[in-house]
């Protein structure tokens, strides 16, 4: 797994004449864990989406951007190593298996070494025995450990978690927590967002909060724990 | 004319392997094959583009499409035949009345129904699916396959529509075609043909063919697409 920087400069989001966002300057590299606040329509799925190269900003550049089209026509886009998952993730007609394989099949590896990869990412999230079920059986909460177990297996330099522990129990985030914190281990960056604090927000030690179209962040913030259930930024 | 008499002895035909009847098949069948696949990739692509792209001109363009797509055939035909003629812009290709001009002929007729029935497919489609196929690595012409995997129910409708509008058409191929016997004559054009002659069994015949061929495609479709889940996010 190669560890990069993303670094975007001077980028913005225009709808006709409403700015969501303006972002002079943005850096963060690899081991890094940053929690992005912010209101309901403020821009976080956006700036994640742009940060992970799906959307173009109307201002600015990412440092990501710069496969040109005839590169993406030929090449798979796996070198980006830039994951971004769905607040409702989105999972392709097939088994359980196929969905978390699909990602591996860019990846150059054999169909055995992609199907033993796959069920070890399974068994993380507690989903190996629903391996070949398909799909459509599986309820929100689960999908969301699917998509966590198919990004997790692709090993990628940046997770951006877009509200992904949105449905989960408190079993299925702490399962999501052990492979962040593996991904963190192994030089990932992590940029997630969530309205409510759980175990996920608390692997975090930075905070970006966006609110009347600008970026706050608020560096080295340690989340201490309040009472059992609750954390908050201390 | 006895009806029940007819289809015996269309039945009969059938069976006798009479040549000139599955020649006539054969002649249908491989131009309106040839026809549909040579537009198939271009009419994905463009598709794709007005469902997913955002460029100036996007909706007139699909607007165009949805407009050709009730020309009448034999109107098609006649700008063919105008073209392809020997006083025509075309006329040094000496294309008229071969099996090409109607290879043409109904690539043009099934342009327009293919984009815009496929654009309706990718316009419905979940934009997730794109971004998911790209954001875990797949380049972009393996993203397309993925979608496409993904609404391959309305894809394969938009693609049977089409078939069934040109394997069925009349006018463009008797147009630039002639209807000339082992080269040019297909199955509509041999029904009008032999109705007008009173010859109602070949027609008929014909006609039985082209229902079982198209109930097989429809079978070898359906094969093709899979056990169908509904979506419930």
């Amino acid at each position: 797994m190669s560890q990069i920087t993303i670094q975007a400069e001077d980028i913005s989001i225009r709808f006709k004449d409403r700015l969501l966002f303006h972002i002079p300057h943005l850096k963060f590299g690899p081991q890094e864990a940053i929690y992005l606040t912010g209101g309901n329509g403020v821009g976080k799925t956006t700036l994640l989406k742009i940060l992970s190269g799906l959307q173009s900003p109307t201002t600015g550049t990412v440092n990501l951007q710069n496969q040109s089209w005839f590169a993406r026509l030929f090449k798979s886009n796996g070198k980006n190593g830039v994951i971004y998952m769905h607040q409702t993730p989105y999972m392709f007609d097939g088994s359980v298996l196929d969905n978390v394989c699909y990602g591996l099949k860019f990846a150059l590896k054999g169909r055995q070494e992609q199907r033993s990869e796959a069920i070890t990412a399974l068994r993380m999230v507690g989903l190996e025995t629903l391996a070949n079920e398909h799909i459509s059986v599986l309820s929100g909460g689960e999908r969301q450990r699917v998509a966590m177990a198919r990004a997790w297996v692709l090993k990628p330099s940046v997770l951006l978690m877009d509200e992904s522990s949105a449905s989960m129990d408190k079993e299925s985030i702490e399962r999501q927590v052990v492979l962040a914190k593996d991904l963190l281990e192994r030089g990932s960056t992590l940029v997630i967002t969530s309205h409510q604090q759980n175990a996920l927000t608390a692997l975090c030690r930075r905070q970006w909060c966006i609110s009347n179209s600008k970026l706050i962040e608020r560096a080295d913030l340690q989340l201490i724990k309040k009472d059992k259930d609750n954390y908050a930024f201390g | 004319m006895n009806i029940w008499q007819t289809t015996q002895d269309a039945v009969q035909l059938l069976f006798s392997g009479d040549m000139a009847l599955w020649g006539i098949v054969g002649v249908s069948f491989s131009v309106s094959l040839l026809a549909i696949t040579l537009v198939l990739v271009p009419a994905l692509v463009i598709a794709f583009a007005l469902a997913y792209g955002k460029f100036p001109g996007r909706w007139l363009i699909l607007s165009l499409f949805n407009t050709c797509q009730s020309i009448p055939t034999v109107v098609i035909g006649l700008l063919l035949y105008m073209t392809l003629s020997r006083a025509g812009p075309l006329g040094d290709w000496q294309m008229l009345f071969t099996q090409k001009a109607m290879i043409l002929g109904q690539m043009m007729v099934c342009f327009p129904i293919l984009v815009s029935m496929m654009h309706a497919a990718f316009q419905n489609s979940d934009r997730r699916a794109w971004e998911t196929a790209l954001t875990l690595g797949a380049s972009l012409p393996r993203a397309l396959l993925s979608l496409m995997w993904e609404c391959r129910f309305p894809l394969l409708a938009a693609v049977i529509a089409a078939f069934s509008r040109i394997i069925t058409e009349v006018g463009c191929s008797m147009m630039v075609g002639g209807n000339i016997l082992n080269s040019t004559r297909n199955i509509p054009t041999a029904i009008a043909l032999e109705s007008s002659k009173g010859a109602f069994a070949q027609g008929v015949a014909l006609g039985m063919v082209l229902l079982i061929l198209a109930l097989g495609l429809n079978f070898l479709l359906s094969i093709a697409r899979g056990k169908a889940h509904l979506r419930t996010n």
